[in-house]
């Protein structure tokens, strides 16, 4: 309780201080200067973020157990997290080179770390408006899907809990041809990728010493934005994709998106820890829509099927081979079989998604009662196999130009043996101050 | 009775349709005098609260033909390098961090306030809309639009036309009901050079939206040809390159 207060209360200054800091800002006059559109050869920007968490924990979880076998915790935990993320450019005639830097600072139960990882480092060359060569670190960001992304072959997964946060890249040489027509087909651009995965180099893509070739053809037909793409080389096992975007009316969008994994290994543990492997074909799909009401509410809805997850069978096996193996190593001081369940969390069963079937819903408010950049917002996330979910309500307000505040609140719910009820936390509080520059 | 009839005829006169004019001629005259067939240009958006406040987006645009429309983000830093697309009935929004383009609707507004992503990525009238009606009234022209599709954003414009300059001072944005969504003013008419004489102050208000109200300020409208790959996805994050 004393814990949450002070949590509170630090909260509470740093929003005082932010608005007060950003006040200046009210009383300014506008102006249309031509120095204020003035081209300049070179660009920085970026954002610093404050942004700590505090974690109610369920310590008859499975994940409690797996994460704190070894400390005695409260009832809560806190997390503070400070980033700086720096973008820059430089341009000349008709090649560019861009970077983007993610520094992190990380105080947890765990650790406390700095890290920073370029997200992003390549040049690109464009002769002409159809042609455009890109080289170096790159984030593709392939798929229609919101929340989820089956297609996207070479991007690291999103974390549906807050998909619109940038990614780290791979390094890869890609080309761009587009060309336009009038008629039913409006535009087609052909993206051949290549992707090295060598030691050293995007070896956490895949299995190493390979070259391995991707590619997305894009058309615009018939007023949808459709996406074919494939890739293959060894890294990983062959697969294929499509995607689709389109306005159905003026406030109402449709996607949906499809991929094929050729020879997908899925392994897997009974309850007593004992490992499975089978290969087949995976198909994932995603279907989802984006509704614009007169009142300004924005409800997002998908449906994710995930060819390469877990049964709710696997799943809940799983949980029971955790409390067992954690039961083992309390009565007897043997970890052997709780380890191996600590290393199947590094594999399978701590993936961002484990599961097969999700479901992703959102409704947002924008300036609700007149209340000028304020957006509530309500996300629901659930494992539709094992009927637990994750719901989110938050605030945002972006009333002050260049700073965005976040407050939320996760709540998780979910049966023993289920995935979100076998999560560490039975909620979480976090709040987001950002400011853009 | 005689002065009855005058009246009634007078009357008749001032506000009845103007059957000699062509409706989509003075619509594509309307047109062509508020933007050249392909050019650039700058604006700056205001969005202005009951109580004064004010934010402030810098946007800059590009068009070619009649149902091309690009814009790129300048300011704030939040909104810096955020681009938008529209390809007739179709739009486009990226996101530098979200690092794709994702498609918007024409009701939605990236930039909140009054104006909506219609009105920012606006094509030229005569495309969306079909003139039902036209009246004279004094130094002014009253056109009546219908909209030919239900893709378009506004089911009814009724717009008042400056009658020697041709250009538009005022429309209403109208549901198929006729209820008032919002109200655009067209003011201080300037010479941009090159031809182009046009208001550079576009202001709205909406009875949706009482008390709040959003300006763009128009400079350095120029015009520029494009080739038409500049107005596809693939583009949209390069956009600065084309200034």
């Amino acid at each position: 309780m004393n814990q949450f207060r002070i949590f509170t209360s630090l909260l509470l200054f740093v929003l005082y201080v932010l608005l007060f800091m950003f006040t200046d800002a009210f009383a300014e006059e506008y102006k249309f200067e031509a120095s204020e559109v003035e081209k300049k050869p070179y660009h920085m920007g970026g954002y610093l973020e404050f942004y700590p968490t505090m974690f109610g924990l369920d310590k008859n979880a499975a994940l409690y157990k797996l994460n704190f076998y070894n400390r005695n915790a409260g009832g809560t935990t806190e997390q503070y997290n400070g980033t700086l993320q720096l973008e820059g450019s430089l341009e000349k005639g008709i090649s560019r080179f861009y970077i983007k830097t993610y520094t992190n600072y990380l105080n947890s139960y765990q650790t406390e770390t700095t890290k920073t990882t370029v997200f992003e480092g390549n040049v690109s060359i464009k002769p002409s408006s159809s042609f455009i060569f890109e080289g170096g670190k790159k984030t593709l960001n392939w798929g229609k899907g919101y929340a989820w992304n089956p297609a996207a072959f070479l991007d690291r997964p999103k974390n549906p809990d807050d998909p619109e946060l940038s990614r780290e890249g791979y390094i890869i040489a890609s080309m761009d041809y587009t060309k336009s027509f009038s008629g039913a087909l409006k535009t087609f651009t052909f993206t051949p990728v290549l992707m090295p995965v060598y030691s050293g180099f995007n070896d956490s893509f895949g299995e190493v010493d390979h070259l391995n070739v991707a590619s997305k053809f894009y058309f615009l037909l018939h007023d949808t934005d459709i996406d074919l793409m494939f890739l293959t080389g060894g890294s990983t096992t062959t697969r294929y994709g499509m995607d689709f975007s389109r306005n159905i009316t003026t406030d109402l969008e449709i996607h949906g998106e499809f991929s094929l994994i050729n020879g997908y290994t899925q392994t897997y543990v009974d309850n007593n820890g004992n490992q499975s492997q089978r290969s087949y074909s995976a198909k994932n799909y995603l279907i989802g829509m984006r509704y614009l009401t007169k009142q300004d509410t924005t409800y997002i809805m998908e449906y994710y099927r995930n060819g390469t997850g877990l049964s709710g069978k696997e799943m809940g096996d799983y949980f029971s081979f955790v409390d067992n193996s954690y039961n083992t190593f309390v009565s007897t001081g043997n970890a052997a079989k709780f380890n191996k369940a600590v290393a199947l969390y590094q594999g399978p069963y701590g993936k961002m998604n484990p599961a097969t079937n999700y479901l992703y819903f959102r409704v947002s408010q924008k300036d609700p009662f007149d209340m000028l950049y304020w957006t509530p917002a309500i996300t629901l996330i659930a494992n539709t196999d094992d009927k637990s979910f994750s719901v989110t309500p938050e605030i945002m307000y972006t009333g002050v130009t260049n700073l965005e505040l976040r407050l939320r609140t996760g709540i998780i719910v979910g049966p023993k043996g289920s995935e979100y009820g076998e999560k560490q936390n039975d909620y979480r509080i976090d709040f987001r101050a950002r400011y853009y520059f | 009775m005689f002065k009855a009839i005058i009246t009634i005829l007078m009357g008749m006169f001032l506000t009845a349709p103007v059957f000699a004019l062509d409706g989509t001629a003075m619509l594509k005259e309307v047109d062509k005098n508020l933007s050249p067939e392909s050019y650039e240009s700058y604006r700056k958006i205001i969005n202005i609260e009951p109580d004064g406040r004010k934010k402030e987006f810098t946007y800059y645009t590009v068009k070619k033909g009649r149902d091309k429309v690009g814009g790129l983000f300048l300011a704030p830093a939040s909104e810096k390098g955020r681009s938008t697309l529209r390809l007739g009935d179709n739009m486009w929004l990226y996101i530098p961090n979200v690092g794709k383009p994702v498609r918007i609707t024409s009701l939605q507004s990236v930039v909140g306030g009054v104006f909506n992503n219609a009105d920012i990525l606006a094509l030229d009238y005569a495309d969306e809309y079909n003139v039902e009606k036209i009246e004279e009234l004094g130094s002014e022209y009253i056109l009546y639009l219908k909209a030919k599709t239900k893709s378009v954003a506004y089911d009814r414009l009724k717009m008042w036309v400056d009658k020697n300059k041709k250009i538009p001072l005022k429309i209403e944005c109208l549901t198929e009901a006729n209820m008032l969504i919002k109200t655009l003013y067209f003011k201080d008419i300037k010479d941009f050079g090159g031809g182009i004489v046009r208001p550079a102050v576009l202001e709205t208000d909406s009875p949706l939206y009482k008390g709040y109200k959003s300006v763009m300020i128009f400079a350095k409208i120029k015009k520029k040809d494009f080739k038409d790959e500049v107005f596809t996805l693939t583009y949209m994050p390069k956009m600065d390159s084309l200034r």
